[in-house]
C-alpha cells in the first residue's frame, strides 16, 4: 500500500486523542482511508437516543477532494435517501481542503438536528415533512428506535 | 419573377461590401469573398445560376419546382411580399435567405470574447472606481451579466465585495479601495498578500513541516505552495473564482499567476468564458466540428423563428469554413430543416446500444439538452454546461419547487405515453432501416470524397507543373470537388425527407425523382475527380464545368422541393 499522507495520519491520531462528542470514527484495520464512523442523534432532535452507522472514505486526492460519506443505518431523513447517501454542500460543491473529517461529521450531525425538506433527496420523505411535520419527526423517531438502537 | 431574377444578379456585388462581418480587418475579407456564394440564399442562387447559364442545362427541370413557388398559397401573401423585397445594404455580413430575414453574426473565439469583456470592464472602471483586477473577479462572479452585476452593486455594494471575496468579512468601507497597498499593509506583516518563504513551515493542508515557499491573501490563512498549486488546478477546468481554501477571499489572476507560474489564470478565464459561451447557448454556438475553436454569435436571434418557420435552417460559416446550422448545431441539412434533422439524428442513435444506455440513465437538460448523468445528491440539479436549475424528477424549473417540489408526481403519466411511441416506432423500423442504409451509404462516400478532396491540391500542383497551367486556371478541381461535397451532404440529408415524407403523395414522388437525378449528376461528377493523369484532366476540363453546374442546378432543385413538402406538412418528422 503506498505510504499514507501525513495529513490523513495526523487527522487520524487527532480522532482518536480528541474524540469529538457524540462522534467516533475509526479506520479500517486492512484500510487506513476506510472509516468506520457512529454519530449519536443529537439532542431535541427526532433522532435523539439514536446511534447510527457510517462509512466514511478519504478518496486518493484527499484532501483536494471531500470525503465520501453514507449512512449504513436506516433513516428517516428529507436529505439522507434509502441508500444512506447524503445530500450536503460541504460535500459536493463547497468542499474546502482547509475542512476536515471531524468538520465534515459535524456537519452531518448538524443536519440531522435541522432537516432542510426545501432541498430533498427523499422525496416522499420531504414530501411528508412538509405536509405533516409532526407525523414526520413520529416516524423518524420510531425508525430511529426501531434501527438505530444503541 | 423579373424581380427577383434582378436582385439576384446584382447580389455578388452587393455580397462583396456586406462580406466584412462586423469585424474591421479587411485582411481576411478575401476568405470571406469566396463563402459569399455558399452562404447566399437557395433561390436567388439558382435564379442566378438560371441566368448565367441557361443554354447549358435542361431547363425543363425546373419548370415544376417554378410552379409549385406559384401553387404555393398557404403562407403565400407573406412569402410573397417577402420575396419581392429589395436586397438592402448593410455593413454587417449578411445571409440573404429570401424569403427570410437577414442572418449577421460574427465570428469569435474565446480569446476575443474575454477581450471584449476585458473592455467592458474598461468600461465598468469608472463606475466602480476599483481596480481592474477586482472588477475582473466580479464579472467573472456574475458570468460576465453586466447588468445583473450593476444591479446588486448599486443595491448593497458592500455586501458583494464581501460574498465574491474581493474584501475581507471583517474589513472597514474605507478598505475598499486598495487591496494591493502594501505600505498600509506592512505594518500587519501576517496579512500580506502574495508568496513569502519559510523555514520549518508546517502547513495544515498536508501536515509536513518544511522549508517552502508559502501563500497568503489578506485573510492570512497561510498554506504551502505545493498544496495551493494542487487546489488551484483542480479548480482553473471549473471557470468558478478561486477563493482562500479556508475563506471566501477571492485569488485574483495576479496571485494565480504568481503561484502557477505565467498565464495559468488565462486558463481560468478562458473555462469562465467558455462556461458563460454554454449559459448564452441562445446566441452564442461553438463550431461543431472537431477541434474548431470558432465561436458563432448571433446577436439578435428573433429571426431564427422566421426560419424555422419557413422550413429553412439558419446555416453559418465559421473562419476555418465549417458550416454548420446555427439553430440545431448539425452540418449543413438542406434539403432537411432542422426538425427532420434532429428527428432523424435521434433516431439513428436511438438504434445504438450507447444511447440506450444514455437515454435510461440520463436526462437532457430541459434548457441546453446536455445530457446528464445523476450520480448521487439530490434532486435539485444545477446543469454544470448552463449552470440552468431544475427538478430531476419532473425537470421542471427549480425556483417554484422551493416549498412545493411534491408536485413532481406528474412525471408517470408522461411515462406511458412514451411507451406507447416506442410501439409505434417498431412499425416504421423496416422502412426506415432502408433510409438509413441510403443515409449511411452516402455519409461513407462523403469521407471518401473529402479524402479524394485532399489529393486535389497535389493534382492542381500537377498540373502546374507538367501542363504548365496556371494556379488560377486548375481551380476548376477545387472548385468540383467543393460543389461534389456539397451535393453529397444535400443528397444525403434529403434521404430524412423522404423518410419522413407521405410516400403516396405526387410531391414526394418528384422528391424521389429528383433524388435520383442528382444522386446520378454526383456520382458522374465524383468519377470524373478519380481521373489522375494531368494531360486527361485538362480534356475535360469543359467536362468538370458542365458536371459541377450540373450537380450545383440539381442540388438547388432538390432543396426547393424539400423544402416544399416540409412547408405543405407532407413531410412531417415523428420522434
Amino acid at each position: 500500500m503506498a505510504s499514507l499522507p501525513k495529513r490523513i495520519i495526523k487527522e487520524t491520531e487527532r480522532l482518536v486523542t480528541d474524540p469529538v462528542p457524540g462522534i467516533t470514527a475509526e479506520p479500517h484495520d486492512d484500510n487506513l482511508r476506510y472509516f468506520k464512523v457512529t454519530i449519536e442523534g443529537p439532542a431535541g432532535s427526532p433522532y435523539e437516543n439514536g446511534l447510527f452507522n457510517l462509512e466514511l472514505y478519504l478518496p486518493d486526492d484527499y484532501p483536494m477532494e471531500a470525503p465520501k460519506v453514507r449512512f449504513l443505518t436506516k433513516i428517516y431523513h428529507p436529505n439522507i435517501d434509502r441508500l444512506g447517501r447524503i445530500c450536503l454542500d460541504i460535500l459536493k460543491t463547497n468542499w474546502s481542503p482547509a475542512l476536515q473529517i471531524r468538520t465534515v461529521l459535524l456537519s452531518v450531525q448538524a443536519l440531522l438536528a435541522s432537516p432542510n425538506p426545501n432541498d430533498p433527496l427523499a422525496n416522499d420523505v420531504a414530501e411528508d415533512w412538509i405536509k405533516n411535520e409532526q407525523g414526520a419527526k413520529a416516524k423518524a423517531k420510531e425508525w430511529t428506535a426501531l434501527y438505530a438502537k444503541k | 419573377m423579373a424581380k427577383i431574377d434582378s436582385s439576384g444578379s446584382t447580389m455578388p456585388s452587393n455580397f462583396i461590401d456586406d462580406l466584412n462581418y462586423e469585424k474591421e480587418d479587411s485582411g481576411t475579407c478575401d476568405s470571406h469573398n469566396t463563402s459569399s456564394f455558399t452562404l447566399t440564399d437557395n433561390i436567388q442562387h439558382r435564379r442566378t445560376s438560371l441566368v448565367s447559364q441557361e443554354s447549358e442545362f435542361e431547363i425543363e427541370d425546373f419548370t415544376y419546382s417554378d410552379d409549385d413557388f406559384e401553387y404555393d398559397d398557404d403562407d403565400g401573401e407573406a412569402y410573397d411580399s417577402m420575396l419581392t423585397k429589395p436586397v438592402k445594404h448593410s455593413n454587417k455580413k449578411e445571409l440573404s435567405e429570401g424569403a427570410v430575414p437577414n442572418l449577421s453574426y460574427e465570428i469569435l473565439t474565446t480569446q476575443d470574447i474575454f477581450e471584449n469583456m476585458l473592455a467592458r470592464v474598461d468600461h465598468l472602471q469608472p463606475i466602480f472606481n476599483m481596480p481592474r483586477e477586482d472588477i475582473l473577479l466580479l464579472m467573472q462572479h456574475y458570468d460576465w451579466n453586466e447588468e445583473r452585476l450593476l444591479e446588486n452593486w448599486t443595491e448593497r455594494m458592500e455586501e458583494l465585495l464581501v460574498e465574491i471575496g474581493v474584501n475581507q468579512a471583517d474589513a472597514k468601507p474605507t478598505d475598499i479601495k486598495v487591496t494591493e497597498d502594501i505600505d498600509e499593509k506592512e505594518i500587519s506583516e501576517i496579512k500580506k498578500r502574495g508568496i513569502t518563504f519559510k523555514e520549518h513551515f508546517n502547513c495544515i493542508i498536508c501536515c509536513e513541516e518544511k522549508d517552502t515557499k508559502t501563500f497568503s491573501l489578506e485573510c492570512g490563512h497561510e498554506y504551502c505552495i505545493d498544496c495551493y498549486r494542487h487546489y488551484i488546478e483542480d479548480k482553473l477546468h471549473s471557470g468558478n473564482v478561486i477563493t482562500c481554501m479556508d475563506c471566501s477571499l477571492a485569488l485574483k489572476n495576479i496571485d494565480i499567476d504568481s503561484i502557477m507560474g505565467h498565464n495559468s489564470s488565462k486558463k481560468l478565464m478562458t473555462s469562465s468564458i467558455k462556461s458563460f459561451v454554454q449559459k448564452h447557448n441562445k446566441n452564442y454556438k461553438w463550431c461543431p466540428y472537431a477541434d474548431c475553436k470558432c465561436i458563432v454569435h448571433l446577436r439578435d436571434t428573433s429571426s431564427l423563428a422566421e426560419y424555422t418557420r419557413l422550413h429553412y435552417s439558419p446555416f453559418v460559416q465559421c473562419d476555418a469554413g465549417h458550416r454548420f446550422c446555427f439553430n440545431c448545431g448539425f452540418e449543413t441539412h438542406a434539403p432537411a430543416d432542422c426538425n427532420v434533422t434532429s428527428a432523424w439524428v435521434k433516431k439513428a442513435r436511438k438504434e445504438s446500444e450507447n444511447l440506450n444506455w444514455v437515454m435510461s440513465h440520463t436526462k437532457e437538460c430541459p434548457k441546453c439538452e446536455v445530457n446528464i448523468e445523476k450520480d448521487g445528491g439530490c434532486n435539485h440539479m444545477k446543469c454544470s454546461s448552463c449552470k440552468y436549475e431544475f427538478c430531476w424528477i419532473c425537470e421542471g424549473d427549480w425556483a417554484p419547487h422551493g416549498k412545493a417540489f411534491y408536485q413532481c408526481t406528474l412525471y408517470k403519466n408522461d411515462e406511458n405515453s412514451k411507451k406507447t411511441q416506442s410501439e409505434e416506432l417498431s412499425k416504421i423500423m423496416k422502412k426506415y432501416t432502408f433510409y438509413y442504409r441510403v443515409f449511411n451509404e452516402h455519409e461513407i462516400s462523403a469521407k471518401l470524397d473529402w479524402k479524394l478532396g485532399q489529393t486535389i491540391g497535389s493534382k492542381v500542383r500537377a498540373l502546374q507543373e507538367k501542363m504548365d497551367i496556371s494556379w488560377i486556371e486548375g481551380q476548376f478541381l477545387t472548385d468540383s470537388i467543393k460543389i461534389l461535397n456539397e451535393g453529397r451532404t444535400a443528397l444525403k440529408w434529403s434521404f430524412p425527407v423522404a423518410f419522413y415524407s407521405d410516400a403516396s403523395h405526387n410531391l414526394t414522388k418528384i422528391f424521389v425523382d429528383n433524388q435520383s437525378l442528382l444522386s446520378k449528376a454526383v456520382e458522374d461528377l465524383s468519377e470524373l475527380l478519380q481521373i489522375k493523369d494531368p494531360e486527361e484532366i485538362m480534356k475535360n476540363k469543359l467536362e468538370f464545368y458542365n458536371k459541377s453546374g450540373y450537380v450545383e442546378n440539381r442540388m438547388y432543385a432538390l432543396m426547393e422541393c424539400g423544402r416544399d413538402l416540409l412547408c405543405k406538412g407532407i413531410c412531417k418528422p415523428k420522434d
